[in-house]
């Protein structure tokens, strides 16, 4: 069983188009029932009989596989002094478009290269590698998140340059995400003016979780009702470190802050 | 949905942990799931029910335990029961505050054979 993609099915992931199959057959069919649970709320010491047997304790953290793989991650950008940033929206909040002018303002003085997250379609990397920045894209199938595994198999094809920029762009996702470390320095999460200020709210863990909110497409703030003070006001309600930008992708205006905020990032 | 790539992880945990000690069934799994963890308790059952079929884990009776939410004020620095991550505290108020309890998601122990 594959702990990387929602259906269990590995050959469901695809990196730049191929497979990774490290091969467990098993069928879909789903189709049964079993009420084998109790899923009954108990402190502990919980008083109901257990069946016989020999008692395993464990104490294991499910995310742990994932987390010793996120580390790994981690060691790897730091002997390669590479500042690796994830970013973490809703669809559609304008992550690629930010790149693409990102990648655009610092090529002449870094190298930087991007690993694309999304369920399908090669899209966004084709549209980074047009910048001139080597990418790769990861198809996650029926998955809703990148974890660090994902991660860890794009490194070894993209084999990102020492002292690098690699910006990871996650699965539109505003959930899911949220709990997996993939071994970033830094995690932005991005939100633009249509989707409304009271996201932060709705999605607490993602807020939480983040380093730097980016609020983007400040051009519409004439044609919508988003108040750019209201979600600040409620992202701090969770997060009372978080950082704010705030730009237009789409006229550049805003964005020095954001690059020298990665700049600040590289010491 | 990110409970179904959970659920698949616990099941590769268990058949790891039951082939270390040497057991060929797995007769209950007990897993804590805290308030605060970010995992739908109805979502990974649901999922694990959907990814055991065929796996160590297909007669395995499910002990889920659940733990709530505690949080530090960092207003008044008091202690309290947090039912999800926006509860201010309810002595003085504040927001945000420090989350000391209910983030766990681990398994426990596994009663084997």
């Amino acid at each position: 069983m594959c702990e990387t993609c929602g259906c269990g099915n590995p050959a469901d992931i695809k990196i730049d188009g191929q497979s990774h199959s490290h091969g467990h057959d098993h069928d879909h069919d789903h189709d049964h029932h079993h009420d084998h649970h109790h899923d009954h709320d108990h402190d502990h010491p919980h008083p109901h009989v257990h069946p016989p047997g020999k008692m395993v304790s464990l104490n294991l953290d499910i995310l742990s596989e994932n987390n010793r793989l996120a580390e790994r991650n981690r060691g790897y950008f730091e002997a390669k002094k590479i500042l690796c940033l994830n970013l973490v929206s809703s669809p559609g909040s304008g992550k690629t478009t930010i790149l693409e002018k990102t990648i655009n303002f610092l090529a002449s003085s870094r190298k930087m290269a991007v690993i694309e997250g999304d369920q399908q379609t090669s899209t966004d990397a084709d549209r980074i590698r047009k910048t001139g920045a080597p990418a790769i894209q990861v198809n996650t199938g029926s998955g809703c998140h990148l974890d660090a595994r994902m991660i860890n198999l794009a490194l070894e094809k993209l084999n990102p340059a020492d002292r690098s920029i690699l910006f990871i762009e996650n699965v539109g996702n505003l959930v899911c995400p949220a709990m997996f470390d993939l071994g970033e320095k830094k995690r932005v999460v991005v939100i633009s003016m249509t989707e409304g200020d009271d996201k932060p709210l709705k999605y607490p863990y993602m807020f939480q979780s983040s380093n730097l909110c980016l609020i983007n497409k400040t051009d519409l703030l004439p044609y919508v009702d988003f108040s750019v003070e209201g979600v600040m006001q409620h992202a701090r309600q969770l997060n009372a470190d978080l950082e704010f930008i705030t730009f237009s992708a789409k006229t550049g205006e805003g964005m020095s802050s954001w690059f020298d905020w990665i700049v600040r990032q590289e010491s | 949905m990110h409970e179904l790539s959970l659920a698949a992880e616990v099941i590769r945990l268990a058949e790891k942990e039951a082939a270390g000690n040497g057991a060929s069934v797995i007769r209950e799994i007990t897993i804590e799931i805290g308030a605060l963890s970010g995992v739908e308790t109805d979502s990974f059952q649901f999922g694990l029910e959907l990814l055991v079929k065929g796996t160590i884990l297909e007669q395995s009776a499910l002990d889920l335990v659940r733990i709530p939410g505690r949080g530090r004020c960092n207003g008044c620095n008091r202690e309290f029961e947090m039912e999800d991550r926006l509860s201010a505290c309810p002595f003085c108020g504040s927001l945000p505050s420090l989350i000391t309890g209910g983030q766990e998601f681990r398994v426990i122990s596994m009663i084997v054979e």
